[in-house]
Formats: C-alpha cells, structure tokens, sequence
C-alpha cells in the first residue's frame, strides 16, 4: 500500500514517467505505507483466486479497513470492478483513470526501490512458485473438463470406424482366398465375422449349427456352396490367424457399441437441450469442432449452421459467390426429414434454436431439457408449415382457389443460326452510297464558301 | 565445425556440414522438442548448443531474414504472448541466460501442460495461464519488461498487444509482433492486412520501426519490430 506524496504532479499525466525514473525520485513521489506478507505459497494462491474472481479475500480487507480508513483519502486501483467491489463491500471511494494506469506504471518499473528489504532475487523467486503453483491449480481445476470426454469420446468413434472398416475389408479379402462364396451370401460385416469365428475351415460347415446368427434358407445355402467352394485349401495355421483378425473385429465393434452408449449417455448429461434439438451424433460433433461447449457457446447462429463446411465457406467468400447453407447440421434428423427446396432455411432455423439451447447448456444451473423440447415442437409445427405451403399452392384452400397460369403453347422449334459460321467481319465499314454522295455535297459547299472569303 | 556468435548477442551460427542458427543451451544434456543438441570444445570448455529450427519458430525465421535488431539479449526480461507448448520459449531463455526473465503466457490447457515442464528446467520462464486478451489478471506475477513478443494468431492481436503494452512495457521499450494475414482477415491481400495492422498499432503509440516478411518459411506472415514510447533522445530541447 502506497501514498502519494506529492498530488501536483499527478496532474500531469504524460510528464508523470519522469518521476519514475531513478528509485529516489520514486521515493518523493510515493511512500510505502504498508507492506503485508503472504506466511507461504497456499495463502497467496488463495488471494490470487479470489481476486481473479474479483472478491476480496480476508486478509485484503483487514488491511484496507484499518489504514485506508483511517486515512480518509481515495484508493487508486488498477481493476475497474475490483474497485466497484470494495466500494460496495467497504465503503472506500475508489479512483480509476489514465492518471491510475501511469502511476501503476511508474510505482511497477520502481518495485524494488519503493519496498525496503526485498531484495530483486526473492522477488522473482516469488513470483515464480506463485506462477507455478498457479499455473497446476488451473491445470487441474479447469471448470470445463467435462467435456473434453465428449471430445475424446467422438473423435475415438471415427478412429474405431475407420479402423474397423479395414480389418473387415481385409478379413473378407483373406477368408474369400478359402470361401469365396460366403462373401456374397453373407453382406452383413459381424454376421461375416460370427459365421467364420463359428465355422473356421471349410469343410466343417456341413457339421456346424449356424442357426442363432442366420435364417434358415441363407444356412442352408451357405452349406450348400461349401460342398462346392472353388477356394483354396488353408492349413491350420492360417486359419487360425485368420481367426484371431476375426476376434479382434467382433471385440472392435463391441467396443463401438459400447462407445457409442457411453457417448449418447454423456450427452444427455452434459448437454441435453443440445441433444433433443439436433440429436447426439451432431451435437458431439459439433462440440468437438469448436474445441469446447463453451467456445461453442461463444459462436454466433450463422456460424453454427456452417460449422463443418469452412473450405466452402472461404472458398466462395473469395471468389464472390453464393455461401454454403449447411455444415455439420446437415445431419439433424430435422434437416434430413424435409425435401431438398426447404433444408436450407431449415437449417437456418434450427441453427437459430440450437444455439440458444447451447448457451442455456453451457451457462445454465438447471440441467433439465424442457426448454429443448419446447423449441423443438416449435420447429417442428413451422416445419410443417413449410411444407404446406407447397401442397396449398397447388390444391388451393376452402376459401381460395390456387392460382394457376394460362396454358400458352410456346412453340420450342430451334432452327440454325447461320450468323457463327464465317469468321469475316460483316459490312460494317463499307460507307452506303447515300451517305458518301451528302458527304461530298458538304465538302463542295464549304470550299464555296472558303473560295467566297479569300476573294 | 565451428560455432560463431550471431551479429545479434545471444544467437550463434554453427559452420558444419550443414550451416545452423544454435543458441547456447543452458540445461545441457537436454532437448526440448527432439531439436539437434551440438557439443563443441572451445578453449578447453565443453559447450553445448540446441538448434533452432526457422519452420517451426518465428522468431528464428526472422533472424533468418534478416532482421535489423530482435532486442532480446542476455539479461533483458521478454513478455512473451502465445508461448504455446515453449518451444520457442526455450531458445529465448537461452539467449536471456540465467539473469533475464521471461513471462510466458498461454491461454490453451493442453500447450499449457507442455510450457510447464519446460519451465520446470528453466528457471527464467515464468508460466503464466491466463488469457492475454487481460492482462490485468496476471499483473501480479510481472513486473516491468524490456521486450515483448507476440505470436498469438487473433484476429484482435493489436489490441492485446497494445493492452499489454501499457501495463506491462517500460518506455523506450521494444516489441515484435508476428502477424499472420489469413488470420486477421482471409479475404483481403496479405499486404493490405499488414498495412492496416500497423496503422492500429501506431494508433496505441506503438510505432513501428521495421516490416519483415518470412518468406521463404512461412507463407503471407510478417514481423514488425517497433518502440514504445520512445525516449526523448538526449540533447533534444
């Protein structure tokens, strides 16, 4: 805590950085009053949090009441609220102005001169513990966590999908060497997998009880096409390797099941109003393409609805055209339910909806999802609206007729326009004779005219 | 194979097969982020210098350049804005030494993880997690600087900047900023950008003494190197 010495030169706001250049100077301008130390690293990260909360810890206020009090003047802070704060708490009369911001300045620059007995070293290692502890205490409380798991949860679902994709393909690719029929029978990709786990080598498929994974015609048929199987013939081994690649697929596509659960679960937890309104594929997708529901929430609707289609959107602000209409929220089930002359202003209004259904999820107490529903409903009956506008126009209602245009037959009989095939310029420059008789008339008549004045 | 010091104090260049901008490394034996490590005898002492690649770090780039003056030298103390995973952050630290400081501020948790072990190592950088958008939320961990750099990438830089220009930058102090085109504005020329970007930084009485692109290692980035408030020169009335 400093007092100002000498309040003149405060007046000056831009000469005020010469009082600040040598410590003596700073010494005549401004007296330390008091100095109040933190016992360890805990009490002054408990200060710090508070003041970036913008509360005043215990400690602060002790110190304020006994000497500001007392001395009746005005407290100059850097933090416009943290000053609102203490007037209302305390009662002080706080000052904030560039006059302020100079002297923090100047008082900052002159720190070590201005406090006795602290020397430069401890200072910075001070404020290096303060800066470490400070910076694991945001690490590990940061308020928004949560959702990193949503994150995590979606981009992991892709990775298995694509992954899954290709082991299946290579699967298929690898049996169809030994039984190649099956791969046609069989199009579903897990009943493949069940089937071969089952069965294994070919020639077990007449003793072997397919019935809990296929119908009974589509068993029937597999049995039939082992007997005459042109694959090759597999040892033991490779079988069995291709029984492992086998079990590996059905674990993976378990786990994406279950991933895919846990996933749906999250989001009804973290975001439901998110969830009822644009479904939970989408709405994870979408908070994992800003990063985080809060910097989701920060987006404005229009960039909401074309979040996802960023190298179109660019592409046409460059070259001056139309925008895209849909990002990621082509795929609410909203969206794909209407025909494709209304998913653009769909789109549009469901964006519209959906982004106040993410603020009120990122920054409401409450975690219910009514409000999700009631918005829903709404875009719905408009929905429906829409798209009985269309139907009206051409039945017409009980009380209007539609209206309809006069048939006009316009005869589309196209015929060739000879005018493309010479490339000779047409008659453009040769003069008509009219024109180049009045021309030589007006000529003649001005030389009459000039012979008229020279005589 | 041998290491010269760089025209800028601090920074050495080292002749070998290959030429290379090294800085002294101050925790020997130790890489950053997997960067080359070069061991050389000079007069009897071992000396160790990390490698600093011009794709990766802008600052590096710009010495590459060209640039007039980088005003970071041993024993100044650097804000340093957008300090992401401390890459950088760690070449400078060499160049300061054991007596400079550096304030690193990141906003992001995950680059923030990786500035933090690397402070651990380096007792010059000061972490610091907060959004450099307020600076008066971190003001009490800094003191007055002699430098700041920035490399934040936001469409508002010049604001964040200047921001923390007047808490923070003494008089006659220096910044370097690195503007990326595509990020302040993708639809108009890379160098219309620049020319608006510092017209707002003259406005905040940062003025600019020198424009530097980084061809060829980045695309449509620059660097300006100004003063902040310069001192009156002496002999002046």
């Amino acid at each position: 805590l400093l007092q100002v010495l000498n309040e003149k030169k405060l007046q000056e706001v831009d000469s005020l950085w010469k009082e600040f250049e040598t410590p003596e100077k700073a010494n005549k301008i401004v007296k330390l009053k008091h100095f109040e130390k933190f016992q360890d690293t805990a009490e002054a990260l408990a200060a710090f949090t508070a003041l970036m909360e913008g509360k005043i810890n215990k400690q602060l206020k002790k110190v304020l009441k006994k000497i500001v009090k007392e001395a009746h003047e005005p407290l100059a802070v850097a933090d416009a609220k943290l000053g609102g704060v203490i007037k209302e708490k305390l009662n002080l009369s706080c000052i904030h102005s560039p006059v302020v911001n100079e002297l923090m300045r100047g008082i900052r620059s002159q720190m070590d001169g201005l406090i006795p007995g602290v020397e430069p070293r401890e200072m910075a290692a001070m404020c290096l513990g303060l800066a470490h502890s400070l910076s694991r205490y945001r690490l590990k409380f940061s308020a928004d966590k949560v959702d990193t798991m949503i994150v995590q949860a979606i981009s992991l679902l892709d990775d298995l999908d694509k992954e899954l994709n290709n082991y299946i393909m290579r699967c298929r690719e690898w049996y169809g060497w030994h039984f190649p029929e099956l791969g046609k029978i069989i199009s579903d990709n897990l009943t493949y997998c069940k089937c071969l786990q089952k069965v294994g080598d070919r020639k077990n498929y007449a003793s072997a009880k397919l019935s809990e994974l296929l119908p009974e015609e589509v068993e029937a048929e597999v049995k039939a096409a082992a007997e005459i199987s042109m694959g090759t013939e597999v040892s033991e081994e490779d079988i069995c390797n291709i029984l492992h690649l086998c079990t590996q697929v059905i674990e993976i596509s378990e786990y994406r099941t279950q991933l895919y659960e846990y996933l749906q679960n999250r989001m009804m937890a973290i975001a439901p109003n998110v969830t009822v309104m644009v479904g939970e594929l989408v709405g994870a997708r979408l908070i994992a393409h800003a990063g985080s529901l809060l910097n989701l929430a920060k987006h404005a609707a229009s960039t909401v609805q074309i979040l996802g289609a960023e190298k179109a959107l660019f592409r046409a602000l460059k070259s001056r055209r139309d925008t895209p209409k849909y990002g990621l929220i082509y795929h609410a089930s909203l969206v794909g339910q209407t025909s494709p002359k209304h998913k653009g202003k769909i789109s549009r209004m469901l964006a519209a909806k959906t982004v106040l259904a993410i603020r009120y999820d990122a920054f409401g107490e409450d975690s219910s999802s009514a409000m999700g529903v009631e918005n829903r409903a709404k875009l719905e009956a408009r929905l429906r609206t829409l798209e009985d506008r269309g139907i009206r126009k051409i039945s017409g209602t009980g009380k209007a007729l539609a209206k309809t245009e006069k048939y006009e037959h316009k005869s589309e009989v196209k015929t060739y326009d000879p005018s493309g095939d010479s490339t000779l310029p047409t008659c453009s420059k040769k003069r008509k004779i009219e024109q180049v008789d009045k021309e030589d008339e007006i000529i003649e008549k001005k030389a009459k005219k000039a012979k008229v004045k020279i005589k | 194979v041998t290491v010269e010091p760089h025209r800028h104090e601090g920074v050495f260049i080292y002749r070998g097969a290959e030429d290379a901008l090294v800085t002294l490394n101050m925790v020997p034996g130790h890489s950053v982020y997997g960067e080359r490590r070069i061991a050389v005898t000079e007069g009897g002492v071992k000396q160790e210098y990390r490698t600093w690649n011009p794709f990766r770090s802008k600052l590096a780039a710009a010495i590459l350049g060209g640039v007039d003056q980088i005003h970071i030298k041993p024993k100044s103390k650097v804000l340093y804005l957008g300090a992401a995973s401390g890459t950088t952050v760690s070449h400078v630290s060499d160049i300061i030494g054991p007596d400079g400081l550096v304030y690193a501020v990141e906003f992001s948790h995950r680059a923030g993880r990786d500035l933090v072990n690397v402070a651990k190592q380096r007792t010059n950088i000061i972490p610091v997690l907060e959004d450099a958008r307020h600076p008066l939320k971190y003001r009490m961990l800094i003191g007055m600087v002699d430098v700041i750099f920035a490399d934040v990438a936001q469409p508002d830089q010049s604001r964040i900047v200047a921001l923390n220009a007047h808490t923070f930058l003494r008089n006659g102090g220096h910044f370097l900023i690195s503007i990326k085109a595509n990020c302040i504005d993708s639809t108009a020329s890379a160098e219309a950008v620049f020319a608006s970007e510092v017209r707002k930084l003259q406005q905040e009485n940062l003025k600019p003494q020198e424009q530097l692109t980084l061809e060829p290692y980045e695309r449509d980035h620059a660097v300006v190197v100004g003063v902040y408030r310069p001192l009156p020169k002496s002999g002046s009335k």
